[in-house]
């Protein structure tokens, strides 16, 4: 029955709301529920981490890391900032992965456009040789790659670790790509061939977009991944300056004592951009194409 | 639409191709040499003294170094637990950092048997006032001195002054005074013993083993022990550990769970009595609380054994590969200097004994209290893993951490840990 | 884009193509250019250079002996001899299976039922699969401290235990050889699942919910439609997610490292752990890098046999 009255949208909604049945909003408020106490649970040993992060130092070696605060010392923040190089770590992380991740993902999905789209010789061989190239434990090629940069004359440059953290992480979104690219209909290509699109435009403009829930998800996580990455940087990097931010942090330890109410707060801070990422592009999965489309 | 079609070889030839231009490269067990010159008369100082205390002592130094030099010394602290896996790469690499903190010992030693290391032989000239000891421990195989000491500093059994008095108990000097002391603690409802020897520093057990071995059976038969010419099977070893057995009851049960800052935690609020650390200790103090804080040599348990203490001693080598010798020297004497030395104690914690003999050591009663103590000691020790290697100290920390757990288990835990040493020294 | 059927002239092939049924053909129905082939090369190039190089290295030096100062002398297997003689090698071997099993089969099933929970866009989901995936963002130095600080003996995990009731349960959770490798799976689960999450979501976001709309008409419950209709439809993603996380549990390396080393006395170490142990504390390479091509086998070993099981039923 058509409402002959317009309503404001707020209005309508409410009547909406009090339309739904009960069995649906008690299903909601359980949902809500659940995914809450879901979250807390997860939350609570970053939680800890928050409320470190806001002792004295004092404090800290004083009581211990169990006790309940007894002081409130925000200046962990800018300690960790300036003093502790999380400034200069955070722009070196970022120097690192914003190109990092581009060229990874633009790299993996042309490979895997090009081996799960077309009939090219050994392509289930070449997937997998790819592959085989993340299953290798990073630590054996530490030394390898360090001498190897020292020889091409790039260590302790960041371009070098930009080509690292592209090579290494290769295999896996090639992997993943070709996997989501599969399911895509071959009608879709065979129409655009018919519109006269060459093979580039295909990829460009059809493929691409398609893959989109998919590049989404690896654009957050393999960000995160560079970002926060530890031993890379360490092995191709020497100079303070350069390190990213998770050698940074750790060269916030001593040999003997840590301060971990510094650490604590510029582990919050290093965190901050990788979370800004995630959100960011979460609203992409959701996105997610209707393939019933083709249809 | 386009019918080229690539074949099979076509594809298996490309790659091929790719091969051969990265076997064009270089290999990564070469030494590599040559490289870049430096710029001017700056060098770099590579240091792993990464705690915020000691990194700005390390930076005022290498600022008033500038200040009274043509050279230029430019410091790059990295982190301390990422330092010691580096070193060999820093070492061997084609541009090396030049200057290095780090300790004398096997360490030093093995990589000037390599010819890494600068020969400072003309630094140690200007050095005559050190004492025999440092000079002894400075200098390779070869009779050249590699290495600069800065500082060092000593291990105390720790406790807190107005606890002991609380109690009513005096510092032990023997064996059965100390386990006197302990049951007395445990009677008062405390811990008397802490350890700390959970996750990260296991090798604090480790001075518990030294401090046994050197009080029963010597500094020699130890150093030759951590040398590998003496075997962990040896009924001189298990008369270390029975006599550890006796004071095990007195150990924090936790003791392996909580790491050695914890424990130090502990000693500050009083939930335990006594504790064996380094003076590196006072870093984790909150401040205020150091004065309450004295310590007592580690008990004797044989009279006629010569006292020996842990000494470990901090400095400075450079690499031989440096490209500036000259300025690298210039630094390192400065740095040996008593002004310099000066410095670097009042900026750091201050629990450090200066190397040079001229310098002011901090005038706290505890450091002229350690600084006395290393004076009366027949010889001085490094630490298990400057004394031997760090593959040996990890070797030590799964024997010792099961030890403690496990003490019934004790000759299982010898004989494995004598063939893991035996593969240490034949990969070493 | 499709053309209509209905305008079929006779004698035209295109157009009969674009009408065919829907199954994708064995390969794609196109031939490579130059472009395409120039596609795969490149990025095959960069790893070449940047892994497989090194790797082949690295297999070179698990061959010989190498303290990675003295130059290396040639060993032939004697590092392979070696590690079936090491009683550590065979823990670590065990441990390393026992965590494939366990965290493999936790952290799939755990992403995959948060990304069923929260894939219905509904307010606030939002925040709900941020603090899901928030462990993923934090830096191992953070994780380390905070897991260390949850698993002292009067840290909050026995604080709970104890709060509820279940005191006697309290353990020295990383000090214990008995619960030591087990207390660490729960930090890598908590990173792990939000991460495998979000490809689960990626994933199920590509169904075509007409599948589920056909399924509901046929009268089928929440479960059935799970099983014949997304488990099936994420089998494409299940080879990835399920790579991910073989790979992830064979390289799992930062959580127990950062915590315990291996320890205590080497009764939680890993393969992963044990080769990093050897390479840079020991400072023995060959040995080292002979557990990493162990680790190599291993894993590729696993991965492909699913993979080549999960290519044949693609097809």
């Amino acid at each position: 029955m058509a409402a002959t009255v317009p309503q404001s949208p707020a209005a309508a909604r409410a009547r909406a709301v009090a339309r739904r049945p009960l069995g649906k909003r008690l299903r909601t408020i359980g949902f809500h529920t659940g995914a809450s106490a879901l979250s807390l649970l997860w939350f609570l040993p970053i939680a800890l981490i928050l409320v470190i992060s806001f002792r004295s130092t004092d404090d800290v070696l004083g009581n211990g890391l169990n006790a309940l605060p007894h002081s409130f010392a925000p200046g962990n923040y800018s300690s960790a900032w300036s003093g502790g190089g999380m400034q200069q770590a955070l722009i070196n992380s970022a120097i690192v992965s914003i190109p990092a991740v581009a060229l990874t993902l633009l790299l993996a999905s042309m490979a895997a456009y090009a081996l799960s789209r077309y009939r090219i010789p050994l392509r289930r061989t070449l997937i997998l040789v790819m592959l085989g190239g993340n299953l290798l434990p990073p630590q054996i090629l530490l030394v390898p790659v360090a001498k190897l940069s020292q020889v091409l004359g790039l260590y302790d440059s960041l371009p070098v670790l930009i080509a690292v953290e592209v090579g290494f992480g290769l295999g896996f979104y090639v992997f993943v790509l070709q996997g989501f690219m599969r399911t895509i209909p071959d009608e879709i290509q065979q129409a655009a061939l018919l519109d006269g699109a060459g093979a580039f435009q295909i990829y460009w403009r059809i493929i691409l977009p398609l893959t989109r829930p998919a590049l989404a998800a690896l654009c957050a996580l393999s960000f995160t991944w560079v970002f926060n990455d530890l031993l890379w940087p360490i092995t191709v990097l020497v100079t303070q300056s350069k390190m990213p931010v998770t050698p940074a942090l750790l060269g916030l330890q001593g040999q003997y004592v840590s301060y971990w109410n510094v650490i604590a707060a510029g582990s919050v801070i290093a965190a901050i951009p990788t979370v800004a990422v995630f959100l960011r592009f979460q609203r992409h999965f959701i996105a997610g194409l209707n393939l019933g489309a083709v249809k | 639409m386009s019918t080229y079609n690539v074949s099979r070889r076509g594809l298996l030839a490309g790659a091929r191709a790719i091969g051969a231009a990265a076997a064009l490269s270089g290999c990564a067990t070469a030494t590599t040499a040559g490289g870049s010159t430096q710029q001017g008369g700056a060098v770099t100082l590579q240091s792993d003294l990464s705690s915020p205390l000691a990194e700005k002592a390390m930076q005022s130094l290498v600022a008033a170094y500038s200040k009274q030099s043509k050279y230029s010394v430019k410091l790059n602290t990295v982190a301390a637990t990422t330092y010691q896996p580096l070193l060999p790469t820093y070492l061997t690499s084609a541009n090396p950092p030049d200057i290095y903190t780090w300790y004398a010992g096997n360490d030093a030693d093995h990589y000037a048997s390599r010819g890494l290391l600068l020969d400072v032989s003309d630094t140690w000239k200007t050095m005559g006032n050190y004492q025999s000891a440092l000079k002894t421990l400075s200098t390779d195989a070869a009779g050249k001195q590699i290495f600069v000491p800065t500082d060092y500093y000593w291990w105390g059994v720790f406790y807190r002054k107005s606890q002991f008095a609380k109690w009513g108990l005096s510092e032990p000097k023997t064996w059965s005074d100390f386990l006197n002391v302990c049951a007395t603690i445990k009677a008062k409802g405390a811990t008397p013993i802490g350890l700390g020897a959970g996750t990260g520093t296991a090798w604090v057990a480790a001075a518990w083993f030294d401090y046994l071995n050197i009080r029963l059976n010597g500094a020699d038969f130890h150093r030759a022990l951590l040398q590998g010419q003496q075997s962990f099977t040896d009924s001189k070893v298990v008369d270390v550990f029975n006599t550890w057995k006796q004071a095990l009851p007195y150990f924090d049960p936790n003791g392996t769970a909580v790491s050695w800052q914890e424990a130090s935690n502990q000693l500050i609020q009083g939930q335990c009595g006594m504790l064996l650390t380094g003076t590196f200790f006072a870093d984790a103090v909150p401040s205020g609380s150091l004065d309450d804080l004295d310590f007592f040599k580690f008990p004797v348990i044989d009279p006629s054994v010569p006292d020996a203490e842990e000494a470990p001693t901090d400095g400075l080598f450079a690499s031989s590969k440096t490209h500036n010798a000259a300025a690298v020297l210039d630094f390192m004497t400065w740095m040996a200097t008593p002004a310099a030395q000066n410095l670097w104690t009042q900026t750091s914690s201050g629990t450090v004994i200066p190397a040079n003999p001229q310098a002011t050591a901090p005038s706290t009663a505890l450091v002229q209290k350690g600084k006395a103590m290393l004076a009366d000691a027949a010889q001085l020790t490094q630490f298990f893993n400057r004394d031997s290697t760090d593959a040996l100290q990890n070797t030590a920390n799964t024997a010792l951490i099961d030890f403690i757990q496990n003490p019934g288990r004790l000759s299982s835990i010898l004989t494995t840990w004598q063939s893991q040493a035996e593969q240490v020294w034949k990969t070493a | 884009m499709t053309v209509a059927p209905t305008e079929a002239r006779p004698g035209t092939a295109a157009l009969r193509a674009a009408v065919r049924p829907r199954r994708p053909r064995k390969g794609g129905p196109v031939r490579p250019s130059p472009l395409i082939i120039g596609f795969v090369l490149v990025p095959l190039l960069v790893e070449a250079v940047s892994v497989f190089w090194p790797a082949i290295q690295g297999f070179y030096i698990s061959l010989t002996h190498w303290n990675g100062v003295n130059p290396p002398t040639f060993a032939g297997f004697d590092n392979y001899r070696r590690m079936f003689g090491d009683p550590v090698f065979h823990k670590a071997l065990e441990n390393t299976a026992l965590w494939l099993v366990l965290f493999g089969g936790l952290s799939a099933a755990g992403g995959l039922g948060c990304a069923m929970f929260l894939q219905r866009e509904r307010r606030g989901i939002a925040i709900y699969r941020a603090a899901m995936f928030l462990p993923v963002v934090f830096s191992l130095t953070a994780t380390a401290l905070m897991w260390q600080t949850l698993y002292q003996p009067n840290g909050m995990v026995n604080g709970l235990l104890s709060g509820i009731g279940l005191g006697g349960w309290q353990h020295a959770w990383l000090a214990n050889s008995s619960t030591a490798l087990y207390a660490q799976i729960v930090p890598a689960l908590w990173r792990e699942i939000g991460y495998v999450m979000v490809l689960y979501l990626a994933g199920l976001k590509g169904i075509d919910p007409a599948l589920y709309e056909a399924a509901k008409v046929d009268g089928a419950s929440a479960w059935q439609q799970f099983r014949h209709v997304t488990l099936p439809q994420l089998r494409s993603v299940n080879a990835v997610v399920v790579s991910v996380i073989i790979i992830d549990s064979l390289r799992s390396f930062d959580v127990v490292w950062s915590l315990t080393q291996g320890g205590p006395y080497n009764s939680s170490q890993l393969l992963s752990t044990y080769m990093y142990q050897t390479a840079f504390v020991n400072t023995d390479f060959g040995y080292g890098c002979a557990l990493a091509v162990a680790i190599f086998v291993l894993a590729f070993g696993v991965i492909v046999s699913y993979l080549i099981r999960a290519f044949k039923e693609s097809d």
